[in-house]
């Protein structure tokens, strides 16, 4: 008897190590530090600072709020806009054609090309003297040397665009799976009851999807949130912070100044926005519940 | 958990630095060299003095480690951290004030001034250096100078005829004469992204002349001369620049100008063997262009030097290493190579440097009597977060034409100013 009562903890063993080592240890260090003044330049004023890193987050630095707006702004438009695009694809791919193999693997294969390749084809196509705008400008249309990176008007949109390519696929993968799993004869019995198209995606699709949409929404509204490479070799977060993230600010305090305590304490605050929001959004969402 | 991060990155860096302070079986010490700008320009450089050093000194071994410029701070860090520093390592003035306030090296005044290399160093250097602890010590002994400079096309210059620009206005003149926008082709380069402005720094003091960077504990910096110039820079964006610029860093800063579609390009001595390799002879090098007061002031660039750390156990062979490399012809030898301003006074009469016009052109500046040397407070903890951090985004604000000069250099000014006070305050 005595056997059993240790053998689930040993089972389990490894998942709370890898955890404890992976997850609870980085998130405590971070959480410490935010506590605390730490900056390896002047390593003399280093010691407990209880709640300042915060208070001047709060009250004293617009910088702060100016990038949570931005990553806000920047979540909002990327994740609306991938959902909409992806399940776009993921039905029209779903359908049969002649050639649906080939469009598939069209739709899925940026996703399949790394971050440091993606930025760095982007690189290449916006570059104002050999890119698109070039090539553009060539045939007449727009000016030379248009440089939609360095444009505040324009940073944004171009941006968007290049972040889109990659992750519509994720979507469009997801929901695929999903659109496939869909009984066929639901759609017969609708057919027969007379249901348009139209009814038919939003009383049988829309509804089995919903678990996906739901799950993959929260996914990339992380990712999104904490996305540092695309911006960073973009832009580095500029022209004049203009499109700077409160990752990417973290960055800037805590590697490029070395001010690590202040750094923590941002990275605590995009913490516990994201802990807030995911745990509102599953709420609201009724995650896992069939109706 | 400080303690258990350090310790990891301590393991992995030993990984990298292992066979430091090794004494073999035979009675030969090992030394290990950091070289704090490692990669395929650099590196074939130093394996070749290694082996002329081991050649004379059979008893000592060199391990060479190269770590590339961008990290090397951050790897010196985690080696004081961890106690696993090199014997030597290559040190610029820009962080070593920061190594010296983790004392983690070894001052060398005595071993420079009891060896071959006294009164043989260049003395604005040694003072730059001296300058840069806050004991006045020498942490390193300075090894070669680089300077700011303006890369010009001498084919566009003889074909627009055109002399290159002496003052700022002869160089507005000239930027703005050899822009073509529609055929993509544009005078002037602006770097507006990372290391933005400690370049326009050394361009504000050129212009204006102001022979000091602290006057009374006020740093001079808003000085309206500097704010005039920095205006000055902001209206040539997009007339005179690609539009492209205000996220310039090096990296795409150089490949506009090597790329043939700019004809003058600020940085110093150091790109000159990407810019000879990309346009052979038709690039030279002028001085940056003075003001209205005709007065040629310079902010001297970080001054290289190699540094021997408190920790080595072997710290007579790391000296004589480092004495090694500042000696005439290794001194020589290296600078010739990389094309920057050899601190060994000896080597001022090499052969070399009358070929190479850019660094003549350098050693003449740095010379002359008339020239003022203004150093930026480097060796302020704050000096790369005030300047880097904070007010790069700030000077792109300038560029697009939402902040003006006098409003980005009094932010900046202010700052300064309080830092200083407060390292005063330390000393």
């Amino acid at each position: 008897m005595r056997t059993r009562t240790w053998a689930p903890y040993a089972l389990i063993a490894p998942t709370l190590v890898l955890m404890g080592v992976f997850l609870i240890y980085p998130i405590g260090s971070v959480v410490y530090y935010s506590l605390q003044r730490y900056n390896v330049t002047q390593p003399w004023k280093n010691g407990f600072a209880g709640l300042d890193n915060f208070k001047q987050m709060l009250f004293d630095d617009p910088l702060f709020w100016q990038s949570l707006a931005f990553s806000a702004k920047w979540v909002f438009v990327e994740v609306g806009l991938q959902l909409l695009l992806g399940l776009i694809l993921a039905l029209v791919v779903n359908e049969t054609f002649i050639g649906r193999g080939v469009a598939r693997a069209l739709v899925f294969s940026p996703w399949a090309v790394s971050g440091v390749l993606t930025t760095g084809i982007w690189i290449l196509l916006l570059n104002p003297s050999t890119g698109i705008f070039q090539e553009l400008s060539e045939l007449g249309i727009g000016s030379p040397g248009t440089s939609v990176l360095g444009n505040p008007e324009t940073v944004f949109d171009a941006l968007v665009v290049t972040e889109l390519w990659r992750g519509v696929p994720f979507f469009a993968i997801l929901l695929l799976a999903d659109l496939q799993s869909i009984p066929k004869d639901l759609y017969e019995a609708a057919s027969v009851d007379g249901a348009s198209r139209w009814r038919r995606f939003t009383s049988v699709t829309l509804p089995h999807l919903k678990d996906a949409i739901i799950l993959s929404t929260l996914l990339r509204a992380v990712w999104e949130f904490n996305n540092v490479d695309l911006i960073y070799t973009l832009t580095g977060g500029g022209p004049a912070n203009q499109t700077t993230t409160l990752p990417l600010y973290v960055a800037r305090q805590a590697v490029d100044s070395h001010n690590f305590g202040y750094g923590s304490a941002l990275t605590v605050a995009g913490f516990l926005i994201l802990l807030f929001f995911s745990i509102l959004y599953l709420r609201l969402s009724k995650f896992g519940s069939r109706a | 958990m400080r303690r258990l991060l350090v310790a990891v990155a301590a393991a992995a860096l030993a990984l990298t630095a292992c066979g430091s302070g090794e004494t073999g079986g035979d009675g030969k010490v090992t030394i290990t060299f950091w070289d704090n700008n490692g990669g395929p320009a650099r590196t074939p450089i130093y394996e070749e003095l290694i082996k002329r050093f081991e050649t004379a000194n059979p008893d000592i071994h060199v391990e060479y480690v190269g770590i590339p410029s961008a990290s090397v701070q951050q790897k010196y860090d985690t080696a004081i951290a961890g106690g696993e520093t090199p014997d030597v390592g290559g040190v610029t003035t820009s962080y070593l004030a920061h190594l010296v306030g983790q004392e983690a090296l070894a001052p060398v005044d005595d071993r420079i001034n009891g060896g071959p290399l006294k009164d043989r160093l260049l003395p604005s250097l040694v003072e730059t250096v001296r300058q840069t602890a806050p004991d006045g010590k020498l942490y390193i002994v300075p090894s070669s100078a680089n300077m700011d400079i303006i890369w010009y096309r001498t084919d566009w210059f003889k074909d627009a005829g055109i002399e290159p620009p002496k003052t700022w206005d002869e160089f507005v003149t000239a930027a703005t004469k050899l822009t073509d926008t529609a055929a993509n082709k544009y005078g002037y380069t602006i770097r507006g992204g990372a290391g933005s402005v400690f370049q326009l720094i050394t361009e504000a003091y050129a212009y204006s002349g102001v022979d000091n960077f602290y006057k009374g504990g006020q740093s001079t910096l808003n000085d309206k001369a500097n704010a005039e110039l920095v205006d000055k820079v902001a209206d040539l964006y997009k007339k005179a620049t690609p539009e492209a610029d205000v996220n310039n860093s090096f990296t795409q800063m150089i490949a506009q100008f090597t790329g043939g579609s700019v004809a003058m390009m600020h940085h110093n001595l150091g790109s000159y063997s990407d810019v000879t390799k990309a346009l052979g002879d038709k690039v030279a090098a002028i001085p940056l262009p003075v003001g209205p007061s005709g007065k040629r002031t310079i902010v001297p660039n970080p001054t290289d030097g190699f540094a021997v750390f408190k920790n080595s156990e072997h710290p007579d062979a790391a000296w004589k290493f480092a004495e090694f490399l500042t000696s005439a012809e290794s001194n020589s030898y290296w600078n010739e190579k990389v094309g920057q301003i050899p601190a060994n006074t000896d080597v001022r009469s090499a052969a070399w440097i009358d070929k190479a016009a850019h660094v003549k052109m350098a050693l003449d500046v740095l010379e002359d009597p008339a020239t003022v040397l203004v150093p930026a407070p480097v060796y302020l903890p704050q000096y790369s977060s005030i300047t880097k951090t904070d007010s790069e985004p700030q000077y792109q604000k300038v560029l697009l034409g939402e902040l003006s000069g006098q409003q980005f250099l009094d932010e900046m000014a202010k700052k300064l100013t309080e830092a200083q006070k407060e390292w005063e305050e330390r000393k």
